[in-house]
């Protein structure tokens, strides 16, 4: 089965100012984002994360490389209809309800007549907004709009949802309520990409990360992988195995110590970006 | 579904939605009360004629109006509707759905076309009013006095008034396609507006074609200019179609309105072109 989002070679340049200056957004980046998983693309703002994505969604041209969602290449809207994306501070139009906005992206999305309604309510109730949905959206809070912005991302229940700063600007509990919503997708099997800043969140809910840096991927892997600290080991006090863990014991035991479980320290992962990317600016 | 279908749907509900944002922005309320204030207002005027008919001044200054106010909101309007939607990144979360570029941008000139629609529709309403009112008065003066009464056209109006929603139709299909590739609502708007001012005046370009000329680069020039913009002037029938007797001939109506939508669908359809190249 193909990747949710096959990335190769993915170069982008942006001509800037009179003289037409190349300002390289994105950088020879290949990514393979596997089906059914939380994937985070992490990275500082100007890294070309939000390049790379639109790439994705065919609103930007690619200068050099391939992009393809679920096997079709990714400009097409065939590809973009089992596609849902909430862009980075959503603004819709603010004389519309959330319900009237859910409903317009629905049709827009081919979401069939007969359907339409049905599925406007579940991404509604999905997304906690079903009481608020009969007001204009110019009277929500940041919260809300980003609620909103997630239920007309997945009212035609698409495979792939593509979520970029979805809590930017969002107070924790706004925050947590658009966790519960990526967790609930997950459970229904969809793939979820995921740009954020919030580091504790997309270790919490990612399967699998990513890390860009100056339009170069600098990190990829599962979240479990990248974070743990294979060089060292922690001895937790109890039933410790093999031979190693009989000389820590008869050692612990000698001081009235006993030895529970062995495994792997992991550094947080904002740790694990600092150094990456903070180190790469301070050299 | 069928794709076609489909396709229309989705240009529908772009249209509908653009449509909503358009009639509920003071700019479109202001000049529909300044038109409306102007064709009302005709009667009061109609002093300073300079020994014209009455119902012709009554009728100059509607479609004065008409031309005035319809093309500053055909411009405005229409580059304010596609940048409010770049410019707010709401064509960020349209343009990620299964929405054709072309069918977006066919959707913004439907709707601003549809509420060109509406302010021509009223205004010609109020003229029509006017101008009945005040012919009912002309004939009770007539009869005493003997003379003969002028008249006007309800159906000559109906038709000049759907001869410039085609016109307000071509100068937004224009903005749109100038919009497309504009960095900028100003620049827009400014190259919209000159492009209007070279559409009213591109008969002298057609005029010269038909003058011999020693250089074949000028005649180039002159030849591409008058295919490229569309004349503009020749919408402005309006006192032959509503005040004379002898009326217009339905041909010379038909090769008005075939132009126009010939020069609309080409803009349409060259603005769609320049918008798939893009970056949003």
């Amino acid at each position: 089965m193909s990747s949710a989002i096959s990335v190769r070679h993915l170069t982008k340049d942006f001509r800037v100012g009179l003289r037409g200056l190349k300002l390289r957004a994105v950088d020879d980046l290949s990514l393979e984002i596997p089906r059914g998983q939380v994937y985070g693309l992490l990275g500082p703002n100007g890294c070309g994360k939000s390049t790379t994505l639109k790439i994705v969604l065919g609103l930007v041209s690619a200068t050099a490389g391939e992009v393809s969602i679920l096997g079709c290449p990714s400009a097409t809207p065939e590809a973009r209809r089992r596609t849902g994306f909430l862009p980075e501070a959503p603004y819709f139009h603010k004389f519309l309800t959330g319900r009237e906005l859910v409903r317009y992206c629905a049709q827009l999305s081919g979401v069939a007549s007969a359907d339409v309604a049905a599925a406007v309510e579940d991404a509604l109730g999905l997304a906690a907004m079903t009481e608020a949905a009969d007001r204009p959206i110019g009277t929500y809070s940041k919260g809300m709009l980003q609620r909103i912005g997630f239920a007309q991302a997945v009212v035609h229940d698409p495979e792939l949802v593509i979520l970029d700063e979805p809590t930017a600007g969002v107070d924790p509990v706004g925050s947590a309520a658009i966790g519960r919503m990526i967790h609930a997708m997950r459970a229904k099997g969809k793939t979820i990409v995921l740009c954020s800043h919030l580091l504790g969140q997309v270790e919490q809910v990612c399967d699998r990360v990513a890390i860009m840096d100056r339009g170069k991927l600098v990190l990829e892997g599962r979240v479990d992988d990248v974070l743990s600290r294979r060089d060292r080991h922690v001895l937790t006090v109890e039933a410790m195995t093999p031979t190693a863990r009989e000389a820590a014991e008869a050692a612990l035991a000698a001081h009235g110590a006993v030895v529970t479980s062995v495994t792997h320290p992991r550094r947080s992962l904002e740790d694990l970006f600092r150094e990456l990317v903070t180190g790469s600016r301070d050299a | 579904m069928n794709p076609m279908k489909a396709s229309f749907q989705r240009v529908s509900w772009i249209a509908r939605v653009t449509f909503l944002e358009a009639v509920r922005q003071r700019f479109f309320a202001f000049l529909l009360i300044l038109g409306a204030a102007m064709a009302l207002s005709s009667v009061s005027f109609r002093v300073l004629d300079f020994g014209h008919g009455e119902l012709k001044f009554i009728a100059d200054f509607g479609f004065g109006g008409m031309f005035l106010f319809g093309s500053v909101l055909a411009v405005v309007m229409t580059a304010q509707l596609f940048f409010s939607e770049m410019d707010n990144k709401t064509a960020l979360t349209l343009l990620a759905k299964p929405l054709g570029r072309g069918e977006f941008l066919l959707g913004k000139f439907a709707g601003a076309w549809a509420v060109l629609g509406v302010f021509v529709a009223v205004l010609s309403v109020l003229l029509g009013v006017v101008l009945w009112a005040r012919e009912q008065e002309l004939l009770l003066l007539s009869e005493q006095s003997g003379k003969v009464p002028p008249t006007f056209s309800a159906s000559g109006l109906a038709q000049f008034a759907l001869l410039q929603w085609l016109r307000l139709g071509v100068v937004a299909s224009i903005v749109l396609a100038i919009s497309a590739v504009a960095r900028t609502f100003l620049y827009a708007v400014v190259v919209g507006a000159l492009a209007v001012v070279a559409g009213q005046l591109q008969w002298i370009a057609q005029d010269a074609v038909l003058k011999p000329s020693e250089s074949p680069a000028y005649e180039a020039v002159l030849w591409l200019t008058s295919r490229l913009l569309p004349n503009l002037q020749q919408f402005n029938i309006g006192d032959a179609l509503v005040l004379s007797s002898a009326g217009v001939e339905s041909g010379a109506v038909w090769a008005v309105t075939l132009a126009g939508a010939a020069y609309m669908a080409a803009y349409v359809f060259l603005g769609a072109l320049l918008f798939k190249r893009r970056e949003i």
